[in-house]
């Protein structure tokens, strides 16, 4: 998933708060729709967009659709703590040199 | 030294011969900071601000605040950069996380440093547009120095391999 993609569904403020809400569980939209003062309708948008963008997923069961926040979908954020895993030693490294000129 | 790799978050974990006191001062003494970490106007108070400076001209600046500082045994941060690395399409993002160094005494008067960065996540989108980053008025405060050109999007400056 092409990390734009990602980045620009995240984007809208409200879009996030959905995607959080999500991360703690599984909802269908009309109990999504209770903590949100905007239409059903906007709601089901937005979750369209975060489907696309592979930050989504929904499960059909009966006459519902339940939807939750897939976290292998932030996988870009993993990039950016790896150049931190490369980061912080090259740095303790250095640390240990700068302590061995500091006087007590 | 060791590195453990949950995936969230980074650890690195090393003993010092020095004792916890001079390991301290080299945390916080902006300018023996500056040493082996980045240029910096570091207080360690709790709830002080104070930035990390990669480049000479302020920008990739890390925001940081002081969330706990236990002379000489704990020092805990908050640290706020821009991502700017997005590739063809020109949007950066604000990615905020927590730097931990916790110091214990070791039974030769060295330190155990344990070093811990997590919590990393996202806390603004901003799209750029031209040559000017705009964030929603919202999300300007506290963010310095965003005006920056596009072409600009290399790598941010203390991620780089030669550092």
């Amino acid at each position: 998933m092409l990390e734009s993609v990602v980045f620009r569904a995240l984007s809208d403020p409200t879009r996030r708060a959905v995607f959080e809400r999500l991360s703690s569980g599984e909802l269908t939209v009309s109990e999504l729709k209770a903590g949100f003062p905007i239409s059903q309708p906007a709601i089901s948008q937005h979750l369209a967009a975060l489907r696309s963008a592979g930050l989504v997923r929904e499960r059909h069961e009966g006459r519902f659709t339940y939807y939750r926040a897939d976290p292998k979908g932030l996988t870009p954020l993993a990039k950016w703590i790896d150049r931190y895993r490369i980061f912080w030693p090259a740095r303790i490294e250095k640390l240990k040199t700068v302590l061995k000129d500091i006087d007590p | 030294m060791t590195q453990t790799d949950p995936a969230n978050r980074v650890i690195v974990e090393c003993e010092l011969t020095e004792p916890p006191e001079k390991v301290w001062k080299a945390l916080t003494v902006p300018e023996l900071l500056a040493k082996w970490l980045l240029p910096n106007d570091i207080r360690p108070e709790v709830g002080a601000h104070f930035r990390l400076l990669p480049r000479k001209d302020g920008a990739g600046s890390i925001e940081c605040q002081v969330l706990e500082a236990e002379r000489n045994r704990r020092l805990r941060l908050s640290w706020r950069e821009v991502d700017d690395e997005s590739g063809a399409d020109v949007h950066c993002r604000i990615v905020r996380s927590i730097v931990t160094f916790e110091l214990s005494e070791t039974a030769v008067g060295g330190t155990y440093l344990r070093l811990v960065h997590e919590g990393f996540e996202v806390v603004a989108i901003a799209a750029v547009s031209a040559r000017v980053i705009q964030l929603p008025r919202s999300q300007r405060r506290g963010i310095r120095r965003m005006r920056r050109p596009v072409n600009a999007m290399s790598r941010p400056a203390h991620l780089r391999r030669a550092a």
